[in-house]
């Protein structure tokens, strides 16, 4: 079965003022369909550097990276954007929800993205509302939703297009316990209907769900013990 | 959700901000409907002041014209072109100075303009009474017609008796007083706030003044026939009279184009230059500010898919709906100051009532618009640029950390 994706030997180097500072060493990494990963590690480690490379956007200094398949460093810009768009769904420790709109258009926005039919979307949208619990809620602009309602909202949009890999950077760093654990149960939720997660976590109950448990050491990659 | 939608959302969701950015491009762009309708307006009302006096060619004695040079033996040279196939109407015009004495009142400056007799159409509109021609020809007193502010100054009617001396430059001394009756009031086309008005006809005036007639005129006015160009007539003129110059309508307002309006063109370039400077910047500095503020929503935009193309469009839309919005309220707001200007600017000194400085003309609305959306378009340019090429994962990293 071809992974969803996999790094070979990938190196990411930032050219900073003090000198080149190295954020991943030679990492290689495969993800199965319908995996659940976790990945822990001291901040500034270089987990969201290798979720970032995972999702297409960012490129390795060195070693490479297939999605699907595909080497990522033969694809334009506009293929990595179309890949983001319809195989990746990316969930943010800060929501980036757009404040303008309200749930139900923050979901629909990445589908009329893709060209989804109005009917199609109205469906979906109200199905993956529905689905992360806020159908009542699905006309309340961010400010109005609580932190735990945002990254529902955003879980909700990232699942839009039906992606094979869902990336989490620190989906419960801004929530409490009991709501961290309410969006764990969503992962949960989201694994088990097949969907491939990647989650880049401090918080351990987070990280106990995943079934492969990954921790990342100054930009090298292990097991968790 | 279409990138318009989308712009639109934006800016309602900050209403303090794209009330500003409106407010100022309305503001601006005010100012630019002003200068375009700056750039055209002396030409526009002096070409339409010319064309509705009726003639469409003028003869003078020098190719200096506009400069004032007399025209000598006026009766002669107006009869000469008067026989010309291409000409309908000829009417000779000189503008004198002289002073009204009316019983009662304090000696009255009056520029006194003398035409030909049997003209249809001359630089006036008789709003009571009758015009110099309705009368015949009466031995008795010259005819006048009076300027309103003339006939309130010296509370003049139609029978009014109107003694008046000349002051021509002509006259070894003091010329006689002459006595003119007053056959109606009129609004002057050239009338300023100079000198009041007083119209009789050539002949009525040599007539009066017989011991300095000189037959010497300002400007010969002609009318073509309606078969015939002006551009036509002119060079029927110059092929019969090598002593005098014609210019036609056009030929006069392309001379004063050059000359005497430039000046308020150039004025209004160099200001709607710099009009537009300051919508681009207002616009620009705007823009950039709000993606700035919103780069982290960007990024994730970018990193969910979200095309360069879709997020550029948004901004286009952005700056359009705010460009748009504002310039469509520019022109009433230009249109109204355009008024005071105009007002303003025609209390100077010798300035005619039908010259304005500020003409409305369709066109200069569309190019006011057409500017403003280039403008909205350039200023664009950049916040796109920043927004389209931001490093999705290092402005992800930053705007979680900060």
């Amino acid at each position: 079965m071809t992974p969803i994706v996999e790094g070979r030997g990938l190196t990411r180097t930032f050219p900073m003022p003090s000198g080149p500072v190295t954020a991943l060493r030679e990492v290689s990494f495969q993800m199965a369909p319908a995996e659940y990963v976790a990945i822990t590690g001291p901040s500034g480690c270089g987990k969201s550097t290798l979720l970032h490379l995972l999702g297409c956007v960012d490129a390795p200094t060195s070693g490479s990276l297939l999605f699907e398949g595909r080497d990522v460093a033969r694809l334009s810009e506009s293929d990595r954007s179309r890949i983001r768009l319809t195989r990746v769904g990316f969930v943010f420790q800060r929501f980036f929800l757009l404040p303008m709109l309200d749930a139900w258009e923050n979901v629909e926005l990445p589908q009329a993205e893709m060209g989804v039919g109005l009917a199609a979307r109205r469906a979906r949208t109200r199905e993956l509302l529905d689905y992360v619990g806020l159908a009542d809620r699905a006309r309340h602009r961010p400010s109005q939703l609580s932190g735990g309602e945002m990254q529902r909202v955003a879980i909700a949009r990232a699942l839009a297009n039906r992606p094979a890999l869902l990336l989490a950077d620190e989906p419960t760093g801004e929530l409490d316990e009991d709501t961290g654990e309410q969006i764990a149960d969503l992962f949960d939720r989201v694994h088990a209907d097949g969907t491939a997660i990647v989650v880049v976590t401090h918080n351990p109950v987070l990280a106990r769900r995943a079934k492969r448990h990954l921790v990342m050491t100054r930009g090298a990659l292990g097991a968790h013990r | 959700m279409t990138s318009r939608a989308l712009a639109w959302r934006t800016a309602a969701a900050e209403p303090a901000r794209a009330g500003l950015a409106i407010a100022g491009v309305a503001v601006i762009g005010a100012l630019l409907f002003d200068m375009l309708m700056l750039s055209q307006g002396l030409l526009v009302s002096f070409r339409k002041m010319l064309d509705t006096s009726g003639y469409d060619v003028r003869v003078v004695a020098s190719d200096a014209f506009p400069a004032r040079v007399d025209l000598t033996n006026a009766s002669a040279i107006a009869a000469d072109i008067a026989g010309l196939p291409e000409v309908r109407q000829v009417t000779i015009v000189r503008t004198d100075r002289a002073v009204v004495l009316v019983p009662g009142h304090a000696p009255t400056d009056v520029a006194l303009l003398n035409v030909s007799a049997g003209a249809e159409r001359q630089g006036w509109r008789v709003v009571e009474g009758v015009d110099l021609g309705a009368l015949g020809r009466p031995e008795s007193a010259a005819p006048a017609v009076i300027s309103r502010p003339l006939s309130r100054a010296l509370g003049l009617a139609p029978g009014s008796p109107l003694p008046l001396r000349a002051l021509t430059s002509d006259a070894a001394s003091a010329l006689p007083i002459l006595r003119f009756t007053v056959v109606g009031i009129a609004d002057f086309q050239f009338e300023n706030d100079g000198p009041h008005v007083l119209a009789t006809t050539f002949e009525a005036f040599q007539r009066a003044r017989a011991s300095v007639s000189s037959d010497v005129a300002d400007v010969i006015l002609v009318a073509s026939r309606s078969s015939t160009d002006a551009a036509s007539t002119v060079a029927a003129i110059a092929g019969r009279r090598k002593d005098v110059h014609a210019f036609s309508n056009d030929q006069i307002v392309e001379r004063f184009n050059e000359n005497g309006f430039a000046y308020f063109r150039q004025i209004s370039f160099v200001l709607s230059t710099i009009t537009l400077g300051f919508a681009f910047l207002l616009v620009a500095t705007l823009l950039t500010v709000a993606v700035n503020q919103r780069l982290g929503q960007v990024a994730a935009l970018r990193a969910l898919g979200v095309s360069r193309r879709r997020i550029a469009s948004t901004l286009v839309w952005e700056s359009a709906l705010l460009v748009g919005t504002g310039g469509l309220l520019s022109l009433p707001l230009g249109w109204i100051l355009a008024l005071v200007l105009d007002r303003i600017l025609r209390d100077m000194p010798n300035i005619p009532d039908a010259l304005h400085f500020f003409v409305f003309e369709p066109r200069l609305a569309l190019w006011h618009l057409a500017l403003l959306a280039a403008t909205g378009l350039a200023a664009v340019v950049y916040p796109v640029w920043v927004a389209t090429r931001l490093p999705i994962a290092a402005t992800l990293r930053l705007e979680t950390v900060s």
